[in-house]
């Protein structure tokens, strides 16, 4: 994927930018907002990465610019502060997602592959499947090689979520909001929880696990290799 | 314990001053009078003697120059003048020759005698009288009425007491004015120290404008306050601060630690100390963040996200999400939430807020424990609580585990920030929300009492919205910390 980062500090901007690029994507860097304006109106990027605090413009502008110069790409933010109230004003500026420095690399690449992958105009999806597993979102139904499985609601959502991002690895964080819609880290394992119930559910009687754990990372479903 | 305010009022220093004032007055001019009493009423008996002294010597003078005859003659006419004085005449043997008087006494000299009063009262009427025995061996009494004296002394007594009367009134109704002024700035001074206990540390002393004592001593104190306001803030601001600047460098460190371990390769002993690192961390990182956010909550400029919410809902969620990590721990968590229960605030802290008493309700108790969420509808008013039958907290302790980074001793050294109820604390203020730790015996009640709001209708948060501490007995306590003497990793925090 193609991705932006409208980022002034230099060690944050340089870490992204490598890692993204020891992935295999495309990265650019512009270091403040006059740059990072004219650089996300004429490039076609998939992901712009914008800091909410930049010299000169501050980031929410930026977006506001962005969005009213019609440019599509999908906007990342990256919050300093306590961020409190940030979620709510980045989003309504037209942002995507968010994310609080400091942050794991990881967690922002699955954020950024989530964000990616999202297609503008996307047919709308009524089952989602990966191997013989099979949700049907409008009968509210889940099968596995043909059984019914029953599911909780939110162990539901929590699938659906896996399956819509099927073969991406998606993190706990990510889970918790948009799942739970926890925008906060609990000290208990709520998500490691649900997942190992959803687990034994989907992966019940000997057949081959779906849902796996990357270490330190998240979750991904995905056919067996 | 409080009194009415007549008992505030008589007990206030100006009107214990008014009073003093008004009794020593009072005694000055009790004196005074009784001076002035005692000086007219010498004079009006000197002037009496000195009349009938006069008269005597006259009618001595008459017997000597003109006779008995004419003496007698002349009592009877001086009997008849206006304004005239008592007489009785009555030769050597006491046969009377003139004048009324009666009861005489036989003596010579000066005395004080009751005569019959002619028809108005049976009181007899008093006449001071002087006896003489004149040369030819006539007695002859003059005397005069005591009553105008006896006149003078009622009116002057009376005026007295009345004049007495009507300034203890006016002394003390100027008193007790004096002191419900003095009582009202005093009150305002004292809900001015109230409210910055109650944390409003933005309250001052009102000033009137008139530069009198008060206002003086009021500015003074405001003075006070806004140099104790400036400290607080510059220690809070401190340590936000330091979690601000530290952030940068520990965020720079992590990076680091991340390349560093993209780097480690196969190395896996290397890759486990990092990733220990890591962890650290991000603990350190954690508190940071955790700081901050109360900071900023407490700061109380949150209340522009406030929406409606549907608190029903966000209770189910949040308890559903640990019932489920209850039950992996062997504990049971139930939930009895009100149905479509709506209210004003901001959900993302909420949310985070049960997340915090729950977490602590799982993490503090032993195996079996039950754990029970509820929200109660009681109209106007809405009751959250979080209650275990675990070890509890001890009464002593329980106003310190809202502090930050406090944590019970026996939880020390397990995980947490020591920050997770100060956060509760935080969040419960800004909603206006009255937040109590209390014995459940046994075990943990957190109870959050709120008014339901209207939706549409934000408010600042309510004065004095702050926890209170439930005191219980010292014995319930005690039970408490016998029935699970063998739980060493029990405790509160975040």
């Amino acid at each position: 994927m193609r991705v932006l980062i409208i980022e002034d500090d230099t060690e944050t901007a340089d870490y992204v930018l490598d890692g993204l690029r020891r992935n295999g994507h495309i990265a650019d860097r512009a270091s403040d907002g006059r740059d990072g304006l004219m650089s996300a109106a004429g490039g076609d990027y998939d992901v712009i990465v914008v800091d909410r605090m930049l010299p000169g413009v501050d980031g929410l502008a930026i977006v506001k610019m962005i969005r009213s110069a019609g440019v599509k790409s999908a906007v990342l933010f990256l919050t300093a502060r306590g961020g409190i109230d940030d979620r709510v004003e980045g989003l309504e500026a037209g942002g995507d997602d968010y994310l609080t420095k400091p942050f794991a690399f990881s967690e922002l690449l699955a954020r950024l592959n989530a964000l990616a992958r999202r297609p503008p105009l996307a047919p709308i999806e009524t089952v989602l499947r990966v191997a013989d597993l099979e949700m049907d979102l409008i009968a509210h139904r889940v099968k596995r090689n043909g059984t019914d499985i029953d599911l909780q609601p939110r162990e539901f959502k929590l699938l659906e979520y896996l399956l819509r991002n099927a073969g991406r690895v998606v993190t706990r964080t990510m889970l918790l909001e948009r799942v739970w819609e926890f925008h906060f880290e609990p000290k208990t394992k709520i998500v490691e929880t649900h997942i190992s119930r959803l687990r034994a559910k989907v992966g019940s009687g000997g057949q081959q696990q779906l849902i796996h754990t990357i270490r330190g990372v998240g979750y991904v479903i995905r056919p067996p290799l | 314990m409080s009194f009415g305010l007549p008992y505030r009022l008589v007990r206030t220093a100006s009107f214990g001053l008014a009073l003093l004032y008004a009794t020593l007055l009072a005694a000055s001019a009790v004196i005074l009078g009784f001076i002035v009493y005692w000086n007219v009423q010498a004079s009006i008996d000197r002037q009496m003697a000195a009349r009938i002294d006069a008269e005597i010597e006259i009618l001595k003078g008459k017997l000597q120059s003109e006779g008995s005859a004419e003496l007698v003659r002349e009592v009877e006419e001086r009997i008849n003048y206006f304004g005239a004085l008592e007489y009785f005449l009555a030769d050597a043997d006491g046969k009377r020759l003139a004048g009324s008087l009666s009861n005489i006494p036989v003596t010579d000299g000066w005395s004080d005698i009751p005569v019959p009063d002619a028809g108005h009262s049976k009181d007899p009427k008093y006449f001071r009288v002087e006896t003489v025995h004149l040369d030819n061996g006539f007695w002859l009494v003059v005397g005069d009425d005591l009553g105008p004296k006896e006149d003078i002394r009622r009116a002057f007594l009376g005026a007295l007491g009345w004049a007495l009367l009507a300034f203890l009134v006016l002394t003390l109704t100027a008193g007790a004015l004096l002191s419900s002024a003095f009582l009202r700035r005093v009150d305002a001074i004292g809900r001015t120290a109230e409210a910055i206990i109650n944390g409003n540390l933005h309250s001052r002393v009102p000033l009137r404008g008139t530069n009198d004592n008060f206002d003086r001593l009021s500015a003074t104190l405001n003075r006070m306050l806004d140099q104790i306001q400036l400290l607080m803030e510059s220690l809070s601001q401190v340590s936000n601060d330091i979690a601000h600047a530290l952030r940068t460098p520990l965020g720079r460190l992590r990076q680091k630690l991340e390349a560093a371990r993209a780097n480690s390769g196969a190395n896996s002993k290397c890759t486990m100390t990092i990733d220990a690192a890591l962890d650290e961390t991000d603990n350190i990182l954690d508190t940071f963040s955790a700081l901050l956010r109360i900071a900023q909550i407490e700061s109380g400029t949150r209340t522009a996200g406030f929406r409606e919410i549907d608190l029903s809902k966000l209770f189910e969620t949040v308890s559903e999400a640990f019932s489920a990590v209850a039950e992996d721990e062997g504990k049971i968590l139930t939930a009895k939430i009100a149905p479509s229960v709506k209210f004003w605030g901001d959900g993302d802290l909420i949310s985070e807020m049960l997340a915090n008493l729950l977490d602590n309700a799982i993490r503090h108790t032993p195996q079996g424990a039950q754990i029970e969420v509820t929200l109660v509808n009681h109209g106007s008013q809405l009751v959250a609580s979080v209650a275990d039958n675990g070890p509890g907290v001890p009464q002593s302790e329980r106003e310190r585990i809202f502090r930050r980074f406090y944590r019970l001793e026996r939880s020390i050294g397990t995980s947490g920030t020591g920050l997770g109820l100060s956060l509760v604390a935080a969040v419960a203020e800004l909603h206006g929300m009255q937040f109590r730790a209390s014995d459940n015996a046994p075990g943990l009640r957190m109870t959050l009492t709120f008014d339901s709001v209207a939706p549409g209708a934000p408010r600042r948060p309510r004065l004095p919205g702050r926890r209170a501490i439930e005191h219980d007995t010292p014995h319930a306590a005690h039970e408490i910390a016998c029935q699970h003497p063998q739980r060493a990793e029990v405790g509160l925090q975040g």
